[in-house]
């Protein structure tokens, strides 16, 4: 009776039945590495937030596979008047809720207006937003009081995303969500599985969005916190799809006939998030220092172990972006001991010790740190590296009394001023005159390549004034089971489209 | 016999007072305020200060230890900060996994250990006798979250023998829950059969000492036939106090255990508590899970009163 | 169980005793041998702790790096080594520290009526605690280090001993002789070291053999679990964690430390019950 129903679902599930073997059944089960700790994607930077909530909860715009915003609730790209600072954004008519309502303009404001006030992306331009009105009832238009030329990369970003909900449910805290995606959540068991159910009542987004095809009837996310146990639950057929794996375990799943990895080359990049607020790093000289000091190659070497899985390139972004640039690179991967000796001297560096905050949550962010330590050790720096567990690195990072540097990751994200590090207003307080003229200049302007030129300038900011120290590239493994096809590789990939043979 | 009782039942009460007030100093002790500590750096005065009243941290302390005896007594052992839920209910969907994994675990070890240590005390002092024991040390000798993730890797994965992790996910049946505590069991039985062992070739020794196995070996009975007559039939005893014995050890194992397979269990439960600060959920563990300790070690000695008609007290 | 009154009789000699058994023996050379190793190899400068050499990461064992060389190019052998003295540090730490408070509280139960009852209900309630899950909550509450964790599982053990201590002090407080010295007023704290510390030495050395045991396995633990000593100082337990990722590549990474702390708690545990067979037989019943 379940097939049945399932094949009259939709006209996508129809074909498919018709196809045979990639007929849509079952379950997808995607091992993530821990649960949800939220269901509200606005409030959240997490990546298993996204990864999870991306399937009921959508966004205005979104993104396609070569990162370009496309619409997704919106009907269309935003009419922008000639100042850039008004958007009018056209919505898709006849969208369903969750709960059986249909999505109109009041949703959308009521959510981009919560968004402005809850979400760190939404707040940081908070002030920039003038109003946010519903114009028509499938119209909204967002006016600013300058021009914000990555506006509606931040509305189609999943991550401290603008999310649409129904007015009705808007509230400081949501506990249970409501939205408009091709899945809704069915159950939540913490620390065991979150169950997600298709919506029968689904309409699809526009071709540019892609075809969201609700192929599984399920998809199920469990939280396995330990790497080994991830790989052997993928191996043994126990989950479909598994998100951040070990790159050590990169050759045993490629010789496995019943999964396959999944290599997403030049994923993200490592970086010493770097304390301007207060402390040893707020002075030039010593920040300068640390970057002479620090042994980038064999910090990712030591991480990473094979150059297949890293590459040492201080370049921002990677070549293929559009934000890639060379500019002042000349400052990375130095690896010159002597010459941060100098540094310290000019500092008068009296070898206070040099606080690095780090934890294992994810090991290579430990591995570099260990490295790091031998090489600043080296340069004359007395460091003291706390290892503590990530609740404790996540509260101590937020108290500037408490470290000098901490090490973080971020995938490259489709537009630099998602990188929260380079704004004032972030845990890292870095505040220049120049940057910040350079910084307000590169997110009013919205000529692509004026911006490029402005962005190359950025990056001589980040190097020159060392306002963050990226260590390198690295590639993020995930595995998938041979069966399974239809999944994206992605920081955040999406099941919807995922479909098992049999 | 009844005094007996009485005085084991008394004991018992002031034994789960004391655990209670454990479990209440522990938290206590910890650094800080357990309100900001709680809510994190995020939290607003106000916040906190409402947490604080929330949790009674307004009142002076015995008062706030009176209402959690009261509570508790009513089984109420709080609210966990990250589930929102009483801890008994969190505690309660935890403990299937966790309660089977030490019944069918507590299986292996004495499927494993009876027979030998039996065949040990036998054959006590020969090469058999040495190599069981010192291989079953061993065994319990190798840190069990090592013994687990070889077994997990060869046994699960390589060979498909076995779900690899996991607890069968959502809306599995029963006989798929209890398939995934097979390889589990496996692993704390095995750890935990050494002292089995051991105690049931004691046992055995001590048998085979008494008077009416002499007798009957006097008698011309053989070897074998004295064994399998006499020892066997008061080989309940050391069962029983093993029970009791291991289920400490149990508890301990199955935290590590759960964690190799990805169990939701009470011991998985309390790991992720630890790391996320949940501390009443810490607290609540502790406390059931030593009130279950005193428990069962009074159900076994009363099973041992009832067993063994020798014991007098 | 029955009170170890034999112990009260003059103990024969030990070493004859031990050298009976041979498993006992060899059990004690090994150990033994890995402390000496432990200690000594680094002391006169044979392995070091060495430098990081990351190109060399995961070379196995050889000519090299005689046990391989772990994620940062360093040298196994050494790290065990120095691992060793903190994992046997935190192990003898423990059993030290638990036979001292557990003496203490031991004694005062048994030799002072009043506060034997509630001592004895404090002693079952520690003892209700299971051993990881007293000591993850400790180090949860307290932090990590490695002093914390000596503590956390010197809370856990030190019952088990002040429970051997208390029922042997009340078999030796009725002894003639204990009683006589009273008597003849000399004070608690004299009779209590002279007389009863000398009768309980050996349940003790027995109980904290095998707790020093214990005390690594549950190290190794805490560390699986990611709550044990800072990561910074080494011990056998987190050496077979980090080798965890790399069962595949560098199997050694797990193989040398999980035998280290296979081969300490296994010959701990033979010289533990060659020591309770050999010095008290009635003890052997225990567990």
């Amino acid at each position: 009776m379940k097939f049945r129903a399932t094949c009259l679902a939709g006209a996508a599930a129809v074909a498919l039945c018709a196809a045979g073997p990639l007929a849509a059944q079952g379950n997808v089960d995607v091992a993530i590495i821990g649960d949800a700790d939220t269901f509200d994607p606005m409030i959240s930077t997490k990546d298993v937030v996204s990864i999870v909530t991306q399937h009921f909860l959508e966004t205005l715009y979104t993104f396609d596979e070569n990162w370009q915003v496309v619409p997704l609730l919106a009907a269309d790209m935003p009419t922008i008047s000639e100042d850039g600072t008004t958007y009018t954004i056209p919505l898709r008519e006849g969208v369903s809720f969750h709960d059986g309502s249909t999505m109109d303009s009041a949703d959308v404001a009521a959510s981009l207006s919560r968004w402005k006030d809850v979400a760190s992306r939404g707040m940081a331009i908070a002030d920039q937003i003038g109003s946010i009105e519903a114009t028509a009832p499938s119209e909204i238009t967002i006016t600013l009081t300058e021009p914000y030329a990555p506006l509606v990369t931040l509305l189609a970003f999943s991550n401290s995303a603008a999310v649409i909900y129904p007015e009705e449910i808007i509230a400081p805290e949501i506990k249970e969500p409501i939205g408009t995606g091709p899945y809704k959540l069915e159950a939540y068991q913490p620390d065991q599985y979150t169950q997600l159910v298709r919506f029968d009542d689904y309409t699809q987004p526009g071709e540019a969005a892609g075809e969201r095809a609700q192929t599984p009837d399920e998809i199920r996310f469990i939280p396995v916190p330990d790497t080994n146990t991830r790989v052997e639950g993928l191996l043994s057929g126990q989950f479909d799809y598994a998100d951040s794996l070990s790159t050590e375990a990169f050759a045993r799943i490629e010789g496995s006939d019943v999964a396959e990895p999944v290599l997403l080359d030049a994923f993200g990049w490592p970086l010493f998030a770097v304390n301007h607020k207060k402390g040893l790093m707020t002075d030039l000289n010593i920040r300068r220092a640390v970057q002479a000091a620090l042994p980038y190659d064999d910090m990712l070497f030591a991480a990473f172990g094979d150059e297949k899985f890293f590459q040492t390139d201080g370049a921002l972004y990677p070549e293929g972006w559009p934000w890639h640039t060379e500019a002042a690179t000349e400052l990375y991967n130095i690896n010159d001991p002597e010459k941060a000796a100098e540094y310290l001297a000019e500092a008068g560096y009296d070898g206070q010790p040099l606080r690095i905050l780090t934890s294992r949550q994810y090991e290579f962010h430990y591995q570099m740190a260990e490295v790091a330590q031998m090489a600043l050790e080296m340069a004359g720096f007395t460091v003291q590296l706390d290892v503590v567990d990530w609740a404790t690195l996540a509260q101590n990072r937020d108290n500037p009394d408490l470290w000098d540097i901490y090490i973080t990751h971020s995938p490259f994200l489709p537009e630099p001023t998602l990188t929260s590090s380079l704004f004032g207003t972030a845990r890292e307080g870095w505040v220049n005159p120049d940057k910040e003229e350079v910084l307000e200049r590169f997110t009013r302007e919205t000529d692509l390549d004026a911006r490029k030129a402005i962005y190359a300038e950025l990056q001589e900011q980040v190097y020159g004034d060392v306002g963050m120290i990226k260590i390198g590239n690295f590639s993020a493994v995930q595995g998938k089971s041979r069966k399974l096809s239809g999944v994206v590789p992605s920081p955040w990939p999406a099941f919807w489209n995922a479909a098992k043979a049999e | 016999m009844r005094s007996y009782l009485l005085r084991r039942l008394i004991g018992m009460i002031v034994v789960i007072f004391l655990v209670l007030t454990i479990a209440f100093v522990l938290v206590r002790l910890a650094p800080g305020d357990p309100a900001s500590l709680m809510l994190g750096p995020d939290a607003s005065p106000e916040e906190v200060a409402a947490l604080r009243v929330r949790l009674g941290l307004d009142q002076p302390i015995i008062a706030q230890f009176g209402s959690f005896l009261a509570n508790a007594l009513r089984g109420d052992l709080g609210q966990s900060l990250f589930f929102n839920q009483p801890v008994t209910t969190v505690l309660a969907s935890r403990a299937e996994p966790t309660i089977v994994l030490a019944l069918f675990s507590l299986l292996v070890a004495l499927v494993i250990a009876t027979p030998i240590g039996i065949w040990a005390a036998y054959r006590r002092g020969s090469v058999l006798d040495q190599t069981s024991i010192t291989t079953a040390m061993l065994a319990a000798s190798v840190p069990s979250f090592l013994t687990g993730l070889v077994f997990q890797r060869y046994l699960a994965t390589d060979l498909g023998w076995f779900p690899a992790s996991g607890y069968g996910g959502a809306g599995a049946g029963f006989t798929e829950r209890m398939r995934h505590l097979i390889l589990p069991a496996i692993t704390l039985g095995i750890t935990n059969s050494a002292l089995i062992l051991r105690f049931t070739r004691a046992s055995m020794l001590d048998i085979l000492g008494e008077d009416y196995v002499r007798t009957a070996r006097a008698k011309g009975m053989t070897e074998r036939r004295v064994v399998l007559r006499h020892a066997l039939k008061n080989a309940g005893i050391p069962i029983i106090t093993v029970v009791g014995l291991t289920f400490a050890l149990l508890v301990s194992g199955a935290v590590v255990t759960e964690r190799v397979f990805n169990l939701p269990g009470m011991g998985n439960l309390v790991v992720n508590a630890v790391l996320r600060r949940d501390y009443p959920v810490i607290q609540g563990t502790l406390i059931v899970v030593a009130a279950l300790y005193v428990l069962v070690n009074l159900i076994t000695d009363l099973l041992y009163l009832a067993v063994d008609k020798r014991v007098k007290y | 169980m029955a009170g170890p009154a034999s112990s009260a009789a003059a103990p024969p000699s030990l070493r004859k005793l031990l050298m009976q058994r041979p498993s006992v023996v060899v059990a004690l050379a090994v150990f033994v041998l890995i402390v000496a190793a432990c200690f000594l190899l680094p002391a006169f400068g044979l392995t070091s702790i060495g430098g990081m050499s990351v190109r060399n990461r995961l070379t196995g064992p050889g000519a090299e790096y005689m046990l391989g060389a772990d994620a940062f190019g360093r040298d196994v052998l050494g790290r065990l080594m120095v691992a060793g003295q903190t994992s046997l540090g935190i192990g003898l730490g423990v059993a030290l520290l638990s036979s001292v408070a557990g003496v203490f509280i031991g004694l005062v139960a048994g030799f002072f009526r009043k506060l034997d009852t509630p001592l004895s209900r404090l002693i079952d309630a520690m003892m209700a605690f299971p051993d990881i899950l007293l000591a993850l909550s400790l180090v949860a509450i307290f932090g990590g280090s490695m002093g914390n964790v000596i503590l956390a599982l010197s809370v856990v053990y030190a019952p088990r001993i002040a429970r051997i201590v208390r029922a042997s002090t009340l078999v030796i407080r009725e002894l003639p002789y204990v009683e006589a010295a009273r008597a003849l007023g000399t004070r608690t704290p004299t009779i209590m070291v002279t007389h009863v510390l000398r009768n309980i030495v050996s349940p003790i050395l027995v109980q904290a053999t095998f707790i020093f045991a214990y005390a690594m396995l549950a190290e190794a633990g805490l560390s699986f679990l990611g709550v044990g000593v800072d990561p910074k100082i080494p011990t056998w337990g987190i050496m077979v964690n980090e080798g965890r990722q790399y069962i595949d590549n560098a199997f050694f990474l797990i193989l040398f430390p999980g035998l280290a702390i296979a081969l300490s708690v296994l010959s701990l545990q033979i010289v533990g019950d060659g020591l309770r067979d050999a010095l008290d037989p009635k003890l052997a019943k225990e567990t």
